[in-house]
């Protein structure tokens, strides 16, 4: 997920690699899954086929996360940053489940062969035309991952929503019950939380608000456009900016040095996940003379935003519910 | 040798009745430059507007204001401060040692900070440019103290050929492992990324005044190297022989570096080529004489840097280039230029 990399990633460091390497064969408790041969068709078009569906899945970490909201358990997870910290990972139990990799772009395939593995799953980058895992930058042993097991993954692409119909439909074509109460809950609880945020929202004409990260040297603007939860936000009814000129070779934001950090004055901030804190605008506005140059900033409408993680109706339902708060809270003539 | 040249003598004694006003020259056009890099940026500023924020020089809240008083004069003076540092510790260094390469990168300052840095951000945790500068200061001085300490090794002491050896080989130790922990950790790396580029962005005035103390005494204590450096640049033996103390005065030397080098660095970043460049052209414009290329560098850098600097910030708006970008793509021909069409004085 190369969207990663081109801003300080304030990730917490790296805990000490987590082995659980012993208990390679106590995963795969997928429920039954339908006898005879089996097929999906992944975010890249291309269709992988097997004689009987696969059962010892390695998965990213978003990935895995949505194939256990199905109750599919893989064997083997890989995740950009240590998996006591990744968003999607923290809360989940991985007892007994082998960690792969806990950094972008490294992955122990030889311990990944010793899973025996008979599906990679990973999700497809459409503007990298990648899987994670696979993308460029990717350490050349690492990539070797793909040559372990057919390999597939629903297509980062224009929704979270999209994302996560995706995943069910694999984890059912896996021999997951996706029909059980559970799973409807947290679906109802994110249908729910949706008719929150888009009430919210037309209680608020005219608020308008960007995704931001600010670093030491400058100000990202995020493109709505590589951001499938962005692009969703604005589908619920949200205005979010898109930004005028993004960085032609790397068009998930654009840049703007510090003395332009006022170029955009939205009424609410959607501030990059990965570096926000609570006490973290009122750090910027003290370090960086321009940052409270944005009205908002100044009034402190400034709110997390989940970052090109969400792969789960239940965590996009948890973080929507946030954003529908900041939302309420939010003064559509702070941008002015 | 043709009969109508005029005897060397002259030629220097001349020379040195241009130096000194070239000197007065040098400052006006570091002005100029100064002027250039506090209204010019990624943002335009009326002029007008700048001059009025000058004129003040109280932020009266409005984003011309801050800009020009707490974003552009801060990293003009930055700017100043640090490109002097460079260009006179690498033309003490380039006399020191002998060694018409030796510049802060090559003796180990830039590995030391970096290493330091990354240090920080992976052992302690810390994170912004305002906590690596102490990191990078105290990297820059250790890296330089090892080197000096392992040339010292053996009778001769710190000979030219040894600093260099040590140099290397202190560089590419640290580098060797500064790497090995930014493979494995992919914060450190994304930091350090930033960091390692050589940048004036991002750096306001609690840096300036943070490393102005050290810089400003270091540049003083450097201009006083002038005779020294001339002694040495006869060879040891020679500089022996006219009373000098070659070893104190390489010690002197190489402490005045650490702090200018370590400072310069530990604010901005290694910043390549202006400490490499510079005493060329120092030297070029002024002869063999210490006494004039220690002043030339100490002006003739910061009026690079600054220029790159402006560079950087007005070709890509409303994004802008590190100076370190900058100087890479428009020094590095400029420096085969001169190695191709000047004659370079020896060091």
């Amino acid at each position: 997920m190369r969207a990663w990399r081109p801003i300080l990633a304030v990730a917490v460091l790296s805990a000490a690699i987590a082995g659980c390497g012993n208990n390679t064969d106590s995963g795969g408790t997928a429920p039954a899954a339908a006898a005879g041969p089996w097929s999906f068709t992944g975010g890249s078009g291309q269709v992988v086929k097997a004689d009987k569906a696969p059962t010892r899945i390695i998965a990213h970490a978003g990935e895995a996360a949505a194939l256990m909201s199905f109750g599919i358990k893989p064997v083997g997870i890989y995740s950009d940053e240590s998996v006591k910290t990744d968003p999607n990972l923290k809360n989940l139990d991985l007892s007994g489940i082998t960690i792969l990799g806990e950094e972008w772009g490294k992955i122990d395939v030889e311990k990944a062969a010793s899973l025996a593995p008979d599906l990679i799953v990973g999700d497809w980058w459409p503007a990298e035309k990648a899987h994670s895992g696979m993308e460029e930058g990717v350490d050349e042993k690492s990539k070797k991952l793909a040559e372990l097991a057919p390999v597939t993954g629903v297509s980062q692409g224009k929704s979270i929503v999209e994302l996560a119909e995706g995943y069910e439909a694999l984890a059912k074509s896996l021999g997951a019950d996706v029909d059980k109460p559970e799973i409807a809950a947290n679906k109802k609880r994110f249908e729910e939380s949706v008719t929150a945020f888009k009430d919210a929202v037309t209680a608020k004409p005219g608020l308008s608000v960007a995704a931001m990260s600010p670093a030491d040297d400058k100000l990202y603007v995020a493109n709505p456009e590589y951001a499938p939860e962005l692009l969703d936000l604005q589908s619920f009814g949200l205005d979010v900016l898109d930004p005028a000129s993004p960085d032609p070779s790397f068009p998930y934001w654009e840049n703007l040095s510090w003395e332009n950090a006022d170029k955009y004055q939205p009424d609410l901030i959607l501030w990059d996940g990965r570096s926000f804190t609570a006490t973290a605008n009122a750090e910027w506005g003290k370090k960086q003379p321009t940052w409270f140059k944005l009205k908002a900033a100044k009034a402190g409408a400034t709110v997390s935003w989940p970052a090109f993680w969400l792969h789960t109706y239940g965590d996009f339902a948890t973080e929507l519910d946030k954003l529908t708060e900041a939302v309420k809270a939010a003064d559509p003539n702070v941008g002015g | 040798m043709s009969v109508v040249s005029p005897p060397a003598t002259t030629r220097v004694a001349r020379r040195a009745s241009a130096l000194g006003p070239g000197l007065v020259a040098l400052c006006a056009v570091l002005a100029a430059v100064a002027f250039l890099s506090v209204t010019q940026g990624s943002r335009d500023i009326g002029l007008s507007e700048v001059l009025h924020a000058l004129r003040s020089f109280d932020d009266d809240g409005s984003i011309s204001s801050t800009i020009t008083l707490e974003l552009r004069v801060p990293r003009t003076l930055l700017g100043i401060l640090v490109g002097a540092a460079l260009g006179v510790a690498g033309a003490i260094l380039q006399g020191v040692t002998r060694n018409p390469l030796a510049d802060a990168g090559i003796m180990g300052i830039n590995s030391g900070a970096a290493a330091f840095v990354v240090f920080a951000i992976t052992v302690l945790g810390v994170r912004g440019v305002g906590v690596y500068v102490w990191f990078a200061f105290a990297g820059a001085i250790a890296a330089l103290f090892l080197v000096y300490a392992i040339a010292s090794l053996g009778r001769e002491g710190a000979t030219p050929v040894k600093l260099a050896l040590a140099g290397a080989a202190v560089t590419a130790g640290l580098a060797s492992v500064t790497s090995g922990i930014i493979m494995t950790n992919v914060t450190a790396l994304n930091e350090l990324r930033f960091w390692q580029v050589g940048s004036l962005a991002g750096r306001y005035a609690p840096i300036l005044t943070g490393v102005a103390p050290f810089l400003l005494v270091g540049l003083a204590a450097a201009l006083g190297f002038g005779r020294a450096l001339n002694g040495l640049a006869l060879g040891e033996d020679l500089a022996r022989g006219l009373g000098q103390h070659v070893g104190r005065t390489r010690v002197a030397a190489f402490a005045v570096v650490a702090v200018l080098a370590g400072a310069a660095t530990a604010a901005c970043g290694p910043i390549v080529f202006v400490g490499l460049v510079v005493p060329h052209v120092a030297r070029f414009i002024c002869g063999p004489d210490y006494r004039w290329i220690l002043p030339y560098s100490m002006l003739l850098a910061p009026i690079v840097l600054l220029l790159a600097d402006v560079l950087g910030r007005v070709v890509a708006q409303p994004d802008e280039v590190q100076v370190g970008v900058v100087l890479g793509v428009v020094c590095a021909p400029a420096f085969v230029a001169i190695v191709r069409y000047a004659r370079l004085s020896e060091v």
